[in-house]
């Protein structure tokens, strides 16, 4: 019997791992070819080390397209769909940006699932609070 | 007095004395078992989860060592006491959210308390331990310096706290004492709120 496996693209800022869709990135690319403007350098996942690689996102409307500056795309991992798990109510009650949506479950250690669209939008207007939120 | 243990799907782990006439019963609500809602306060004090009614009726609290002292909180509110595994930091949270770990398969928030209430804060180690809670529809792993354990106390030892609003003060709602020594009580269900109400302030950016 088969398992149902979701694509997560594995990244790495700073001195951490974190996930996300891996559908909800264009492309891959140098933050040296995007305009100073373009590029979210500095977001609630840290700020990158060496700023390798740039993840190319749409926000969550689908018309603003910015780059997230990570330190290294680690590569695509086929998650079994019982280890994504969403955050747990009071997380997410307390936290200040909707762009962590959950966790990959990796060896059993919690991996942060990170919203990009959400991440993108979040840097264009300032979130909203937990109980503003949808 | 003697203290006997059962266990049953339906109630979780059940404490009975034999005290003669006063039968004083706690219910540890287990893992498989729903979530026990809080007692009704009893006549005269703010913390009372004394069952039985009569005047040497005890009340069953979960005691926890933290900010250099002894705190409780009504016993059915714990479901475990567990080791805290690796903690997983997260982005943009509150102090007193120091992260999330995994435990049976499933993400679970800690809470700080020392950190809610400016008083620095617990420090987490794979050895840390923390007691499940659930208070209404959050559940959260509260740690601790150390876990006692089940203490009872006579309800009438219970004593209302001082009229103190700042810090951990705040959050008592009575002052018992037991063979040890004394005892903050806590109403956590209001602690746990305040946290998540004071998490976020309005219009504020991301950490």
């Amino acid at each position: 019997m088969s398992e149902r496996t979701s694509e997560m693209l594995m990244f790495r800022v700073g001195s951490r791992v974190f996930a996300c869709d891996v559908q909800d990135v264009r492309r891959i690319g140098s933050p040296l070819e995007v305009p100073p403007e373009d590029l979210l350098e500095e977001t609630p996942l840290g700020r990158p080390f060496s700023q390798e690689r740039g993840l190319v996102v749409l926000d969550a409307s689908g018309e603003l397209e910015r780059t997230v500056v990570v330190d290294h795309v680690l590569g695509v991992s086929s998650i079994p769909e019982d280890h994504v798990q969403p955050l747990p109510p009071f997380a997410a009650a307390c936290m200040t940006s909707g762009a962590v949506a959950g966790f990959v479950l990796l060896d059993d250690s919690p991996t942060l699932l990170v919203d990009l669209p959400t991440l993108v939008s979040e840097h264009v207007a300032p979130p909203r609070s937990p109980e503003e939120r949808p | 007095m003697r203290i006997f243990t059962t266990w049953s799907p339906a109630k979780g782990t059940t404490y009975t004395t034999d005290l003669p006439g006063h039968p004083s019963t706690a219910i540890i609500a287990d893992r498989m078992a729903e979530p026990k809602e809080l007692q009704p306060e009893a006549p005269g004090g703010k913390a009372g989860a004394g069952r039985g009614g009569g005047p040497a009726a005890e009340a069953w609290f979960f005691c926890l060592r933290l900010l250099g002292g002894r705190y409780a909180f009504e016993a059915p509110l714990v479901t475990e006491v567990v080791r805290l595994g690796p903690l997983t930091r997260l982005p943009a949270s509150p102090a007193f959210l120091p992260g999330v770990f995994t435990h049976r398969g499933e993400v679970l928030p800690v809470l700080d308390i020392a950190q809610l209430v400016g008083q620095g804060s617990v420090p987490i180690r794979a050895s840390t331990r923390a007691a499940l809670v659930h208070c209404g529809p959050w559940k959260v792993a509260v740690v601790s310096d150390a876990v006692e354990g089940l203490v009872a106390i006579p309800r009438r030892a219970l004593e209302p706290p001082l009229a103190e609003s700042a810090g951990v003060a705040e959050f008592l709602s009575a002052i018992g004492r037991d063979p040890t020594g004394t005892i903050a009580i806590l109403d956590l269900p209001r602690l746990v709120e305040t946290a998540r109400a004071r998490a976020v302030p309005a219009g504020s950016t991301p950490a």
